[in-house]
């Protein structure tokens, strides 16, 4: 039964692989035309975040394992994009 | 008389509510996720050191980028996406004892791990056609630094890919026992979500 209840969430990955690649054209998109503007750092330090997690739940499946790995491995994703955002401030 | 303690399994030295029971299974095996631990501490003193570097050094950071082939980063970027992808998918199949197909997205996994380190070594020779080497300026260092170190850690976990298929290929993993399979997965998916923090800061923030 837990089987074929994975097997019928795979088009989940599907989906995540398309967000993923998505955000990082988008991400590349405003890297090249809006320069240095710190709304910009703010946006690319947001999906980064959101790309970690969704790397760190749905592709690593820590969404429902050992809580406590899955949270040091969020604060990573929190912390590094925080300091893209300070670095916009400098 | 005095009375003997009982045996304990564990090593003892970390706190019950850490324990598997508690806080959740652990993904792969416990010797992975301290090396695991031990590269997010080595890329983080890279970031760090990024940090520091680009506020000592503004400008030269937000030149840095321009000088980079912006297409190849992002490339790598997707590349390496797909592999974790590819990772993920073979792991579907190892659970409902599917062996070939589990097989199949392992050698495509491999195959992006390959692709991204042929896309880098040309990355890496056209900057140095371009003049750009690791001593021509801080981001240089930096870049050199993150993504070289980024490089050798896609070839030895490729080379683990083609271990992992040689013991899937003798009957060495299956629905019940995928742990070392499993281990390899959360291994290469830190290093995706190692790139994907790396990308942004070398190749898109000005």
């Amino acid at each position: 039964m837990k089987a074929i209840q994975m097997m019928k969430n795979l088009g989940q990955l599907e989906y995540f692989l398309v967000a993923l690649i998505a955000i990082t054209l988008l991400n590349t998109f405003l890297g090249e035309k809006f320069s240095s503007a710190t709304l910009v750092c703010i946006l690319i330090a947001l999906t980064v975040t959101y790309k970690g997690f969704i790397v760190i739940d749905h592709f690593m499946e820590l969404k429902h394992a050992n809580r406590n790995l899955r949270f040091l491995m969020k604060c990573y994703f929190v912390i590094f994009p925080s300091l893209i955002i300070v670095s916009a401030f400098y | 008389m005095m009375k003997t303690p009982p045996i304990n399994p564990s090593l003892g030295i970390f706190p019950k509510s850490w324990s598997e029971e508690y806080a959740g299974r652990i993904p792969g095996n416990i010797p992975i996720w301290v090396g695991i631990l031990a590269e997010l501490t080595e890329f983080a003193l890279f970031f760090v050191a990024y940090f520091i570097a680009k506020f000592y050094y503004p400008d030269i950071f937000s030149q840095g980028p321009q000088s980079l082939h912006t297409s190849l980063g992002v490339a790598n970027t997707i590349i390496l996406l797909t592999s974790s992808y590819f990772m993920a998918k073979a792991m579907s199949f190892i659970r409902i004892d599917n062996i070939i197909k589990c097989e199949r997205y392992l050698w495509l996994a491999f195959s992006c791990g390959c692709i991204y380190l042929i896309i880098k070594t040309w990355e890496f020779n056209w900057n140095s056609l371009q003049g750009f080497g690791p001593s021509t300026n801080e981001f240089f260092t930096v870049y050199y630094y993150m993504t070289f170190n980024h490089f050798i850690h896609v070839g030895w976990a490729s080379c683990a890919i083609l271990w992992v298929i040689f013991r899937l290929r003798n009957n060495a993993y299956s629905s019940q026992e995928y742990s070392g399979l499993e281990a390899l997965a959360v291994y290469w998916h830190m290093i995706d979500l190692m790139w994907i923090l790396i990308f942004p800061l070398v190749y898109v923030l000005r």
